[in-house]
């Protein structure tokens, strides 16, 4: 299948008084046409630098070291400030993590969402402006549409704002959108339901999708790939099931083991030791080394590539060299909390 | 173990938004917290869960309604001034965002040791450093952190921080307001350990309040479940989990998210109606310890 | 200049004083959409009442306080020469000699019926000479006004659109050396240059004897004056809106604007701006006594006849009726301002608007 959005070898730093950061190093991706794409890891990692990247929001400070993002066939790395205008909000447009900040508090929702309509339509009429504001308003379930839309952001609530955001993401039809944290400033219930607007809206428009969350729980709904990163690198992508129920890189099978959901009452949480290390100062080989329980000798020296476990599946450490010792053993202590739970005949639906 | 610390009895606070139009932040909330025990308050932003905790810690003045804390009314102005160190010292609060909790123009060592300076208490450790580094060290922190601005430390190291100035008091009742709800799921673990671990060594009691109910799963022993400024179910956590009366328990309880895709994808979240959730009634204790708020309608056991 | 600001103080306290006040007792009424206009209205009109008293109270004992003899603004260097019975006739002709609490009765029963007695110095009344001069002053403070609401807005959007460009910092070094030179300075730099050693502007006054009728004459006198008032708070502005437009261009609901595929003229101009304009006119409103303020200094150095050169002639020569009408009106100027501005950010605040709508907003 022909990829919408593929990036290869990516590589962006920040110039910074502390020196380099390197925020992303060497990101490959791919997305496909109708497909949600899970972009996960802690905070810090680079995931929203790569969506600021592809949409060439970054700060000034920041730059392109290498690598080429290829948005729908077109090399798109090189494009000036006035060629990204007129792919934003068309090819691709953004959800942003804070729907209590990202609203013009000074200009009413509808008018908002009309401006993102009229980047793509600029002689549409008034009127037709408006219906289309309230058709948009009416797909992300903000009930009372024609009310609402000439009240201002500070009278909605966190749920309702980032349904907005979510209309100005989609007036133009965007064929990729991309999701930084969409719930993650909002409460469970209200997630779920941004959630599965999120997934109705992927059916309905088939949009392809880059959701980016630090939960894993959140994307284990919505996601029909995964990609974990860990310091600017990506260190494990697959399938949903993949990631879920066969995790190989011992950073993700931290973050799964993290979750509050697994843990028996009295019991302690099982935490990743450590801390992530800082991007000015990387430290050498595998950057997941000193926090990784299982690390060999050789993640201090050199960088793991990245691993093919199957079709789908790849991981970058190196652990699945065929010279390391025996996975099977390093098995034993991840605890099979999640292969008890897999429910019957579930196996039909893998994508 | 079944000793009231806290007594919260009939609590209503209003916002006064214009001569016009009040807000109910809190109403008519009432219950219990016991020696040694960690309570969780839980329900969405909004419900008046901080302003309850506000409220219990004499920031704000509530509206009517009784605080008894150790058998003192706190909201009596008479009572409170005679035994305002006791009252100051023995019930610290941590907030949920540590960025802006913390003075990001003191050190590390100062933030820590300042409860101790403010009340002229005698460290125990000696100087106000060694009684810090302690802290500091007791909540999983090197002394290199000590002369650290705020600002220079991560979301965890922040909290960390923020809980090592609460223990240096001794308290006997910890408020945490919502203190993991912004950080990432891996330091949100290591956090949450450490509550679990400071309770036990110390056995204070600790109000929970989150938004998220898997969290206070792991860590609390009671639950209370607030829900526009009301408190419509209390029960031991486990029993919660297992038998949740009240539809928007059920709503809170389904909708968190399980790190399943198969069943994930298969499953059907409950009906987040929030007229549904409006039960005018009075609580009734369902089975020990057990109370749900009762409606008109029957409530299928 | 040192009272008026003091009188600036006292207004802000009596203000606050008078709003507690005022909130009991009319905590019950106000039952109707009409009742609680009027009660608002009235409000405001009780609280501006009673912070004038309070002003003219305060300044009225603190100008009797001070130093100095008010004979000497009346008789002037005849002072020196009267005997000690002479004396005391002079001043139980300008009811000097009562106690000050009776003084002050009788000045507030003769201003409320409009009468604020004669200045010592110019022997008329007080009001036809402020009169004679404010117009003077409108032009001077009114033109400068309108120059540096046009000019600064216009310097700190160009500055900050090229942020951190050259013309961004040259601009921005410039205007803080010159916010920094002390106006007096500045006008005797420019006195020197222009009308001293050039001889192409008048150095002083408002217009050549003879001729005051002439607009060209007028408009030469008041360039000087008007060229050290701007340049003084000019920046002052400007720089303040350069801040806020980044501040705004720092915000996150840019990156949405701009991901949408707005470009970053639009943004700018459509979104920063808009959030800043409004709250500028509010500012500008209270800082309308600053600007004026600082025309009373430029008026002294230039003496130009107006009101700024009036207000530092009756503090220096105890010119008590002159200084309570003076003081009386910087505070009506105060209040007045600081209300259109409060009616302007309550105007612009859509937080305000409909806050009704904040409940069922979920």
């Amino acid at each position: 299948m022909e990829s919408l959005l593929e990036i290869r070898d990516l590589s962006v730093s920040f110039d910074t008084s502390q020196g380099e950061l390197k925020a992303l190093r060497n990101v490959n991706l791919s997305l496909y046409p109708g497909e949600v794409l899970a972009l996960v890891g802690e905070s810090g990692c680079g995931k929203s630098v790569l969506c600021k990247t592809i949409m060439k929001l970054l700060p000034e400070n920041a730059r392109i070291k290498n690598g080429r993002i290829l948005a729908a066939g077109k090399d798109i790395t090189d494009y000036r400030e006035k060629e990204m205008e007129r792919l934003r909000g068309r090819l691709f447009s953004m959800v942003f993590q804070n729907p209590m900040t990202v609203l013009n508090p000074a200009v009413s929702v509808g008018e908002q969402i009309g401006e993102a309509v009229r980047v793509r339509y600029p002689k549409m009429k008034r009127e037709e402006v408006l219906k289309r504001v309230l058709e948009l308003m009416d797909l992300t379930g903000i009930p009372e549409a024609e009310k609402r839309c000439k009240m201002y952001p500070c009278h909605f609530s966190g749920g309702m704002r980032q349904r907005s955001v979510m209309a100005i993401a989609l007036a133009c039809d965007p064929g990729i959108l991309l999701a930084d944290e969409p719930t993650t400033a909002l409460d469970v219930t209200v997630q779920a339901q941004i959630l599965d607007l999120l997934l109705m809206i992927q059916k309905k428009l088939k949009t392809a999708t880059l959701l980016v969350s630090h939960d894993l729980s959140v994307v284990a709904r919505v996601a029909d790939r995964i990609a974990v990163m860990y310091a600017g690198k990506i260190i494990e992508t697959g399938t949903s099931e993949d990631i879920f129920y066969d995790p190989r890189h011992p950073y993700t099978r931290g973050l799964l083991r993290s979750l509050p959901f697994f843990a028996e009452k009295g019991e302690e949480l099982y935490t990743i030791p450590g801390m992530p290390p800082s991007l000015t100062r990387l430290p050498r080989g595998d950057a997941f080394a000193c926090r990784n329980e299982y690390a060999l000798a050789i993640d201090y020296e050199k960088e793991p590539p990245m691993f093919r476990i199957s079709d789908t599946h790849y991981a970058a450490t190196w652990l699945l060299d065929p010279r390391a010792p025996s996975m099977e053993n390093i098995s034993l202590a991840w605890p099979d909390m999640l292969s008890g739970n897999r429910p019957e005949g579930g196996g039909e639906n893998s994508v | 173990m079944c000793e009231v610390l806290l007594d919260v009895q009939h609590l209503t606070h209003y916002f006064k938004i214009n001569s016009k139009i009040k807000i109910r932040a809190v109403d008519d909330l009432s219950f219990q917290i016991r020696r040694g025990e960690i309570f969780g308050l839980v329900g969405e932003s909004g419900c008046g869960k901080s302003t309850a905790a506000y409220c219990l810690m004499n920031i704000y003045r509530p509206f009517s309604g009784k605080i008894l804390y150790r058998g003192i009314d706190i909201c009596d102005p008479k009572a409170y001034r005679r035994n305002k160190k006791m009252l100051q010292t023995s019930r610290q609060m941590i907030f949920q965002d540590s960025a802006s909790s913390l003075n990001g123009r003191m050190k590390v060592a100062e933030i820590i040791a300042e409860p101790m300076e403010i009340h002229h208490i005698r460290p125990p450790r000696g100087s106000l450093r060694r009684e810090a580094e302690f802290q500091l060290h007791y909540v999983g922190m090197e002394a290199s952190y000590l002369d650290r601005y705020p600002s220079q430390l991560s979301g965890g190291m922040r909290q960390r921080v923020a809980i090592a100035r609460a223990l240096t008091m001794e308290p006997a009742l910890l408020i945490a307001d919502e203190p993991v709800a912004s950080l990432d799921v891996s330091i949100q673990a290591q956090i949450l350990n450490l509550f679990k671990h400071l309770q036990s060594e110390h056995g204070f009691s600790i109000l929970f309040i989150a938004h998220d109910l898997s969290v206070v799963k792991y860590l609390c022993d009671r639950v209370g479940v607030m829900y526009r400024g009301r408190l419509v179910e209390t029960a031991p956590s486990g029993e919660l989990f297992e038998n949740p009366l009240h539809p928007y328990t059920k709503a809170l309880l389904s909708a968190i998210p399980c790190p399943d895709p198969r069943r994930e994808r298969h499953r059907v979240w409950q009906e987040y109606d929030p007229a549904l959730f409006e039960w005018p009634g009075e609580m009734v204790e369902i089975s020990p310890d057990h109370l749900v708020r009762k409606g008109e309608e029957k409530i299928e056991n | 200049m040192k009272i008026k600001i003091f009188n600036r103080e006292i207004c802000v306290c009596a203000l606050l004083a008078t709003n507690s006040i005022c909130a009991k007792s009319s905590a019950e009424m106000g039952k109707t959409v009409r009742g609680r206009i009027w009660l608002y209205y009235g409000r405001k009109i009780f609280n501006f009442l009673v912070s004038m008293l309070f002003l003219s109270v305060a300044v009225f004992f603190v100008a009797r306080l001070a130093p100095g003899d008010p004979l000497r603004s009346y008789y002037g260097d005849r002072v020196e020469k009267m005997s000690p019975e002479e004396r005391e006739r002079a001043e139980e002709r300008l009811g000097l000699k009562e106690p000050v609490l009776t003084q002050y009765i009788r000045w507030l029963e003769h201003a409320l019926q409009g009468d604020f007695g004669i200045s010592y110095k110019y022997k008329r009344n007080v009001s036809e000479v402020i009169g004679a001069r404010l117009g003077n002053t409108l032009m001077l403070g009114g033109i400068s006004l309108a120059l540096i609401l046009i000019l600064a807005p216009g310097l700190g959007i160009w500055c900050a659109w090229h942020e951190d460009k050259w013309q961004d910092r040259l601009v921005c070094r410039a205007g803080t050396v010159l916010s920094c030179i002390p106006e007096f300075w500045l006008s005797l730099v420019l006195v020197f240059i222009f009308a001293v050693s050039l001889r192409w502007l008048p150095g002083s006054g408002a217009c050549s004897p003879g001729r005051e009728d002439d607009i060209s004459d007028r408009i030469q006198h008041l360039i000087l004056p008007l060229a050290v008032a701007v340049t003084n708070h000019l920046w002052y502005y400007a720089y303040m809106i350069r801040n806020r437009i980044l501040e705004e261009a720092r915000a996150e609901y840019v990156l949405l604007a701009r991901s949408k595929g707005l470009s970053k003229r639009t943004v700018f101009f459509r979104h920063c701006l808009r959030n800043v304009l409004p709250v500028y006119l509010g500012l500008m409103a209270i800082s309308v006594p600053h600007i004026l303020g600082g025309t009373y200094i430029v008026e002294m150095v230039f003496s130009y006849p107006g009101i700024g050169t009036l207000a530092y002639e009756s503090v220096q020569y105890q010119d008590y009726n002159m200084l309570m009408l003076l003081s009386m009106f910087s505070g009506i100027l105060v209040m007045t301002c600081s209300a259109i501005s409060r009616t302007i950010n309550a105007w612009i605040d859509p937080g305000m608007k409909n806050t009704e709508n904040v409940l069922d907003g979920r």
